[in-house]
């Protein structure tokens, strides 16, 4: 059990602590409920650019990382399709350097041509050595194009050309800034050896005086029902061919979040699953399988992939993998492989219940979703996953008519 | 409390006691084996590792030490491999194999519930493995075609080719693999691997985490039969000297739009009295962000995504190595750079300010390194797998607090010569 407290500063800021006296240090994550999916679809790729510009000055601090690594301190942040994630760690009796450090970026950011350009050739950089030169890098934003018509979801957040940006100028930066990054639109989670009462006053000493923004209401377009199956395929440079599967899924606060999660655990989670007993140990179709949900707020995607062994045929994979999916949607799965991966579950989330920074992490993130006592309360959850759930939801995903199938193959 | 002047950094401190580092209690399994077991954290998860300090640089031919320790979950006398594999996923754990070049670890992370049976089947894995052709030939079907995927990356070529540029590729250290190596390990040579290194007196075991009080009698009762087992004789190795390929080496891949760079030589061993203050040097020139070549490569410069140095420690030897993907279009101008902070760190005084900064920063990444049980084992298991003193991270500290501006360029001038360096870019 997580014991937590939780408060929200007049101008909209929602704050969450949590003491752990079994370590010296202090974790603080600041999430911005802004991501990828709230871009302009003339410049996508902007929230992550946006992430880096955040470690290039505020208005009192020309070097954030400089003054955190000056307090034992030491950070990083993620962007993804819905939002934007700081955190960092630091020894607990230097907690107030963070909360000066975020609290001043979150004020004002001190904006410089020359420093977006810099970080434009960054992210460049960055583009090239996740996306470009890594075999099957372009997989996750082919498929989004693939499973995504409407939503925003159809891009990737490093930006669907890098060509975007390039052509970001400052007053857009200052416009997103203001828009995005105000108090009424985070959340700070405060995990670590802290005194409650202490840290609540400092909390308030820093950020309180922070003008809040705009309340933001999101109109994302919904994304319709799919109702014919959509199919790509490519040739690209890699050493073997792969097939994606991937259908739409509800939403992350439908239950069926947690049931499409353990239909991935079924077919792939672990060595003896489906995927890794039938198709890569028995029929020695795959050489690698894998089977995940996208896991984002909205509408999301479930996924079955397989890395095909040479001399074997796309068509015969996939009819293999369709053949793991009528088994689920058939079939009422044994007991015992359903209690299997709610132990899997279980397991994994006491370790993310284990290390301030996670902790402070997962805090934030079921803030964002609604509760942070998710963080406690999703083991039930799982806890009452029933074999029929199980077939029910594969019986409304699976459907031949909703298939989104990416043949990636190989030109040599 | 309530003033503040945004201006102003709140104030620092910076603790220099090691108070929270707890120690490890030994104990000796069957007189045999050394256990150590280190307890701690609040949730009921357990990690048991048994560590063989043996790896490749042991091995006969390539891929024979990776193959027998990565089999031993495959099946044993009285289970398939699926049966195995059920088993560990039933208990939401599963087996961890890790094989290097001077270790071999086998172990598991699980709930303390499962801890009992979780012990039974890593005896039965360890004791019993029946290395089955068919699981074998699967295995490395598998594995080779993972390996063709990574020879695409340039980052994999570099790092690889590299070890062999420095060690040159007869030596353990220096050997890289190739996709005909997959075809030529046998059941024979996983069998006789096995037999040689991967035994009981062979090896140690670690034993961390929120563990129940009788985790030693449940050992005790357990692995009998795995103590059993003693190791053929290990003779027969003959290590042939390092002989290093120096200079600048290039390897086109012309699809790539970046090149991977590895600059880099031999260093002194984590024994040699001047390690704790190379290993400051090497912080201060790449080692965290604030670091000298991050700030300029990164983030002056943009010519790059990161650029981190690092000292890759070995029971035999230790190498020194920078390394970067840099877009082709800038990575001209981004070598000479890099050459240029060597000659700074040998030429040139560090600030205080400087100083201060990598003195908190690793005081507080200190903290880090030792921060829950799974993380103390870890610091441990390294300090016994080289032998070395339990002094050695208080000695560490020592150094940090005390080291000078001319200590770095004493050291630089020592032990990162930029004329010694060997140099290879791919893409």
């Amino acid at each position: 059990m997580i014991k937590f407290e939780r408060f929200t500063l007049d101008n909209g800021l929602r704050v969450i602590l949590h003491f752990d006296p079994s370590t010296p240090l202090v974790a603080v994550n600041t999430l911005y409920d802004v991501g990828a999916r709230d871009e302009d679809p003339d410049h996508t790729g902007f929230a992550h650019l946006f992430e880096h510009l955040m470690f290039e000055g505020s208005k009192h601090i020309p070097d954030y990382d400089h003054e955190l690594q000056l307090a034992g301190g030491e950070n990083n942040a993620f962007t993804n399709n819905d939002i934007t994630n700081y955190y960092l760690t630091l020894p607990a009796q230097n907690l107030e350097t963070a909360l000066w450090l975020e609290s001043d970026r979150m004020m004002e950011l001190a904006f410089s041509e020359e420093k977006l350009h810099i970080q434009k050739n960054i992210v460049t950089e960055e583009f090239r050595q996740t996306f470009l030169d890594q075999p099957y890098g372009d997989v996750m934003a082919l498929l989004r194009s693939l499973v995504y018509q409407v939503h925003p979801y159809k891009w990737s957040t490093i930006g669907k050309d890098i060509q975007h940006i390039s052509r970001v100028t400052l007053p857009q930066v200052k416009d997103f800034f203001y828009r995005f990054y105000r108090p009424n639109n985070a959340i700070v989670s405060i995990a670590g050896n802290i005194d409650m009462e202490t840290t609540r006053k400092l909390v308030e000493k820093w950020f309180a005086d922070i003008e809040p923004g705009e309340s933001i209401v999101r109109n994302l377009p919904p994304e319709p029902a799919q109702n014919a199956k959509r199919e790509l395929t490519v040739e690209k440079d890699v050493p073997f061919d792969e097939v994606y599967l991937a259908f739409h899924t509800g939403t992350r606060l439908d239950r069926s979040f947690y049931i499409t999660d353990l239909i991935t655990d079924i077919l792939a989670g672990g060595r003896s699953s489906r995927m890794m007993e039938n198709l890569v140990r028995k029929k020695k179709i795959f050489s690698e399988a894998n089977a995940f949900i996208s896991g984002s707020i909205d509408t999301g995607f479930l996924v079955l992939t397989g890395k095909i062994h040479k001399g074997n045929d796309v068509q015969d994979a996939l009819e293999m993998l369709w053949e793991e999916i009528n088994d689920l949607s058939n079939h009422l799965i044994d007991p015992y492989e359903l209690q299997k991966v709610i132990n899997k579950t279980e397991t994994s989330n006491v370790f993310s219940q284990t290390g301030v920074l996670p902790k402070a992490m997962n805090l934030a993130y079921y803030e964002l979703l609604g509760d942070a006592n998710l963080i406690n309360s999703q083991d039930q959850t799982y806890f009452t996953i029933s074999q029929d759930d199980v077939l029910q939801t594969c019986k409304e995903i699976f459907k031949p008519s909703r298939t989104n199938i990416l043949k990636y193959l190989s030109n040599h | 409390m309530h003033f503040k002047d945004r201006a102003i950094a709140p104030d620092v401190t910076i603790a220099d006691h090691v108070g929270f580092l707890t120690k490890p209690v030994k104990k000796l399994l069957y007189d045999k084996i050394p256990v150590y077991f280190l307890k701690g954290g609040d949730r009921e998860i357990v990690k048991i590792e048994v560590v063989f300090p043996f790896g490749s640089y042991h091995q006969k031919k390539p891929l024979q030490a990776f193959t027998a320790a990565n089999m031993l979950k495959n099946g044993t006398i009285n289970k398939s491999s699926s049966q195995i594999n059920k088993a560990w996923d039933f208990m939401g754990s599963s087996l961890q194999v890790d094989a290097q070049k001077d270790l071999i670890s086998v172990g598991f992370f699980c709930l303390a519930k499962y801890l009992p049976e979780a012990i039974d089947l890593l005896t039965e894995i360890l004791t019993e493995p029946s290395f089955p052709e068919e699981e074998l030939e699967l295995f490395l079907r598998n594995r080779q075609q993972k390996f063709l995927i990574d020879l695409e990356k340039v980052s994999y070529v570099a790092r690889s080719q590299f070890a062999g540029l420095l060690y040159g590729y007869d030596h353990p250290y220096g050997t890289f693999l190739k996709s005909e190596n997959f075809e030529m390990i046998h059941r024979d040579d996983i069998l006789d691997y096995y037999n040689r290194f991967i035994q009981a007196d062979r090896c140690m075991m670690f034993v961390a985490g929120n563990f129940p009080d009788n985790t030693e009698e449940l050992l005790e009762n357990k692995m009998k039969p795995f103590s059993l087992h003693t190791s053929a004789s290990a003779n027969g190795i003959d290590i042939p000297v390092i002989q290093p390929i120096h200079g600048k080496h290039s390897i086109s891949k012309s699809n790539a739009s970046q090149s991977s760079v590895r600059i880099g030589k031999i260093a002194i061993n984590r024994t040699h009295p001047d390690f704790h203050k190379l290993s400051l040097t090497n912080t201060l020139l790449g080692g965290y962000f604030g670091s000298r070549l991050m700030q300029n490569i990164r983030q002056n410069k943009g010519f790059t995504y990161g650029i981190h140095s690092g000292l890759v420690t070995l029971i035999h030897s230790s190498y020194f190595f920078i390394t970067s993907q840099i877009g082709k279009q800038v990575v001209d101008q981004a070598i000479p750079e890099i050459y240029e902070e060597l000659k700074k760190l040998r030429t040139q005084p560090v600030s205080e300010g400087e100083i201060l900064m990598l003195k908190n920063y690793l005081a507080g990444n200190f903290l880090r390194m030792f921060d829950g049980p799974f993380a103390q084992i870890q610091r441990w298991k390294e300090i016994i797998m080289f032998d070395q003193k339990p002094s050695y991270y208080t000695d560490f500290l020592k150094t940090l607090k005390n080291i000078k501006s001319d200590d770095f360029r004493e050291i630089a001038e020592k032990h990162l010569h930029e004329e010694q360096m060997t140099e290879l870019v791919v893409g």
